[in-house]
Parts: structure tokens; sequence; C-alpha cells
């Protein structure tokens, strides 16, 4: 039997169900799975989709565009 | 009687419910001192959720929700450390405030703890049990009620019982059954396995009044024999909203505890310390004795030779949550619509997102509740019948208990106290 739901991160549950990739980037047809993973302050969807077989992480990545510079 | 709907909504303990909201303002008494001094950490269950409660090397408390916001492993399970409790599966930590303050397979830059709070509630110690408020912040104050603070004798009896806790509770505030269940039901008991029963819980009731105040409701009697100037009239004794019932006299002071375990399980708990008023000389206790008080013989069948068997006889059989669509209340019963009431109006307060009855948020040092001397005019016999007749008689102190009230009868006697 599934356990309840976590009422602690109902907010976080309702960014995945709003969040997760809708469709394959290759093929457009919507993914087998999406996985969500957090790395620092980034989320993560680890797709994969079973009508092209095109797998790969899709990162929200907001408005600004994050760069980084070489250590000077 | 209740509609549906009403006694529905008057028996949920659940989160999101108006009632399980009012329910979570208040701190329960949620494990024994020396449960966790004996192994630091331990599951709980308290209005339908599941706990990890722990005690940390330096002697704080903390309590968590037992679900590890990881992967869910239980947190009751964990290792208790000095920086918090460790989950067993991952070793994430999580810290008295809930604070995820390690995550050791995340590499430093892509640790993301302060996403992931547990979400901690708060825990303190008091006269022998650990407390916690599991409600929203900021917690009030934990109530120093007079049982838990005072000096004297302690022991603690308890069960858990299956059944909801407002049946438990309208028992407080139901005078009248006391003749009946602990009077004449008790006789018949004692007359089939060759005992006497106490003579003064037979006395007829004549009046019965309720009075609310600052802590919940003060029960009132006038027993046949006595008068509006006998402390069972002029003092009575009070149900402390929304969980205890505080009782006594002869030197025996209790608070009765019904914690909503989950819907239909209550842990009910008889505080209990004793303490003469005159004549007391006071023994130390490293630890609080706790003991299980019987529920059911091997049969099956409830056990009734005891005041507090009787009690839980009749809470337990009128159904896990009692069906209030079809029962019949008499003029008798005025308490428990009253307490009743009491519930619905916290329900109201708590949704306009006021504090409800019974919240302290200043500091004190000990809140005196109303309570007889001399209870049922019994005078002292009434300890010893307490002793012999109620759940004293199962516990391991009851020599001890027993030597204290026979022992400051002597003192005040011979003059020495
Ligand atoms: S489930 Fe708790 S650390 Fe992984
Ligand atoms: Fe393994
Ligand atoms: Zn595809």
């Amino acid at each position: 039997m599934q356990a309840p739901p976590d009422r602690r991160f109902a907010a976080d549950a309702e960014a995945h169900r709003r969040d997760a990739p809708r469709h394959c980037p290759a093929c457009g047809a919507p993914p087998a799975i999406a996985t969500e993973f957090w790395e620092g302050t980034a989320r993560r969807f680890y797709c994969s989709c079973s009508a092209c077989g095109w797998t790969g992480e899709i990162t929200p990545t907001g408005d600004v565009a994050v760069g980084h510079e070489p250590e000077h | 009687m209740l509609t549906a709907e009403q006694n529905d909504e008057l028996t949920q303990v659940d989160a999101g419910t108006p009632m399980g909201e009012v329910l979570r303002r208040y701190w329960y008494p949620v494990a024994f001192t020396r449960e966790l001094a004996e192994f630091p950490v331990k599951r709980v269950e308290l209005l339908g959720e599941f706990f990890a409660l722990w005690r940390s090397p330096s002697g704080r408390y903390g309590i968590v929700p037992e679900a590890c916001p990881h992967r869910k492993a239980s947190l009751a399970y964990g290792v208790v450390e000095s920086n918090g409790l460790r989950c067993p599966y991952h070793g994430w930590v999580f810290d008295e405030a809930g604070a995820c303050v390690d995550q050791p397979a995340e590499r430093d830059d892509t640790r993301f703890g302060d996403r992931v709070s547990a979400q901690a509630g708060v825990a303190e110690e008091m006269g022998g049990l650990v407390w916690a408020y599991v409600g929203p912040a900021p917690a009030p104050r934990l109530p120093r009620f007079d049982t838990y603070v005072m000096e004297g004798f302690r022991d603690i009896g308890w069960a858990d019982l299956p059944c909801n806790y407002v049946q438990i509770m309208e028992n407080a505030v139901d005078p009248h059954h006391v003749e009946w269940l602990h009077g004449r039901y008790f006789q018949f008991i004692g007359r089939h396995e060759g005992f006497t029963s106490p003579a003064s819980f037979a006395k007829k009731h004549q009046k019965v009044g309720f009075t609310p105040f600052e802590w919940g409701i003060i029960k009132r009697r006038v027993l046949e024999g006595a008068s509006e100037e006998n402390d069972d009239w002029k003092v009575g004794h009070p149900l402390v909203f929304p969980y205890n019932m505080r009782v006594g006299g002869g030197g025996v002071h209790q608070m009765q505890i019904r914690v909503p375990i989950n819907r239909t399980t209550t842990r009910f708990m008889l505080y209990t310390v004793h303490r003469p008023d005159e004549g007391y000389e006071h023994v130390e206790q490293p630890v609080v004795p706790d003991y299980r008080i019987p529920v059911v013989d091997a049969d099956g069948r409830h056990v009734v030779n005891y005041v507090e068997g009787q009690d839980i006889m009749a809470w337990v059989t009128q159904g896990a949550i009692t069906d209030r669509t079809t029962e019949h209340l008499g003029r008798s019963d005025i308490g428990v619509a009253m307490l009743r009431k009491m519930f619905r109006e916290q329900m109201d307060r708590v949704a306009r997102g006021e504090d409800p009855l019974g919240t302290i948020r200043e500091e004190h040092e000990r809140i005196d509740l109303p309570c007889e001397k001399d209870k049922f005019h019994a005078g002292a016999q009434f300890a010893l019948d307490f002793c012999d007749m109620g759940s004293t008689r199962f516990s391991p102190m009851l020599d001890a208990i027993k030597k204290i009230h026979v022992s400051a009868a002597e003192r005040v006697a011979s003059g020495s106290s």
C-alpha cells in the first residue's frame, strides 16, 4: 500500500507536477519517465523516451543564464 | 444526539481537520523519561502521525516526523549523534530544529540541505515524562500543572485503549456515573468475587454543576449527606481541556491523561502523586516508575474489579467512535453537552487564527488547579480506597505508597509533624 502523501513537501510535489517535461526533445512523444533530482539549487529531470530511445537530463534554468569564470 | 457530520467533526484528530488543528495547539506526553534514558530514540504516534523522538547526548530532546525527507526511511531507527539524528539509510542528519545539517553522499557544491527541512516539533522533559508540541510555531509554553511539578511520591499507570479520546473526555463531565459504575456495579462485582467495594463511591448524587474556567470545566457535585459547603461542590475538580482531568483527595493528586494517539486509539495515563497534607516525609525517586494497568483478561473480557477498569470497560464498549447519532442524553448529561460546545468553540477560535482555551505563552513556575481535598466527604479513607480499589493496586510501588499514607497519619497522630 502506498504511504499517504507527505504534507511537509506538498509544494515540491506540486512543482514537480507542474514542471516535469511533457515531451521528448527528440521526437515529441511523452517521456516514458522523468525522475526529478536536485543538485545544489538546480532541479534536474532525468528523462527517457521509449518511442525513440532518447535519454538525457532536462534542467529548467529560469530567465537568468549562468556561466562561470575559471579561477584567476 | 448529534448529526453524523457533527460526530465526525468532533472526533477527528488528523491534520487539516478543524478538530485536528485544535489538538495540534497543545503539548502531549509522548514518552517516559526513563525510556529515552534506556535507549535514546523512540518511534512515537500522536494525532494519527508518526514521529521520531530522541534525546541528544547533552540531554536535549528533539522530535521530527518519522519519514526521512530523502527517501522516507524511518528516522525512528536513526543514529543519535551530538549534532542531531542521523538517518540510518544514507546518513542525512537533522538537528533539533529540523534542519538538514549533513548530506554525506552529496558533494559540497551539490548539497541542498536548506530545502529539505524535516519540520521539527519541540520536546521537553517534565515530571518523568517527555512532552512534545507538533503544531504551528511559535510553540506555546508547556503548562506546568501542579501534579507534574509538586513534591511527592509518583507513579504512572497506563494502557492504550481502542477508542476515540472524546468519549473518554465526556466521562470527565459525567459525575453521575460514579454512583452507578463505581457504586452499584462495583458492589455487584464485589459480591461475586468476594470483596467489599468502597461505600463512599455509591453515595447518591443530589446535584451536579459545571463551571467553565480558564483551563476547562470545573465539575461539582452534592452527595447525599453533604451540602454545598463540602469540597465536592465548593471546590470540585476540573476537566483540563482538551485531554486531561485533575482528580484527587486525601493526600492523593492525580492527572488523568488521555492522549489521542490516533482517531481510535487513546493512551490513558494515571499520573499520580502521593503527598499527604500533613506528616509527609519526602522519599527520593531517581526514576518515576510506570506500570501497565490491565484492560482485558485472558478470555478477552474487561477487567472490572477496579475503578479505572470499570471506566475503561464503559469507554471501550461505547464503540471505537461511539455513535452519537442514536444516543439518548438526558438532563443529567448536561456536562457532556457543555463539553461538546467547548470543543466546537475552539475549532472556531483556531480557524480565526486565535489561541484555543488553555494556551499559555507566559513563563510560569506552576499552575495550581482546583481540586477537592476531602473527596466524597470520605476523609483519609479515600487514600486507602484509592490504593486498594483503583489502578494503584497494580503498581509495583503499592507497598511504598501505602506506607507513605499510613506513616504520615501516624506522625500526625503522635504529634511529631
Ligand atoms: S532515506 Fe534518510 S538519508 Fe536516505
Ligand atoms: Fe544494502
Ligand atoms: Zn523520443
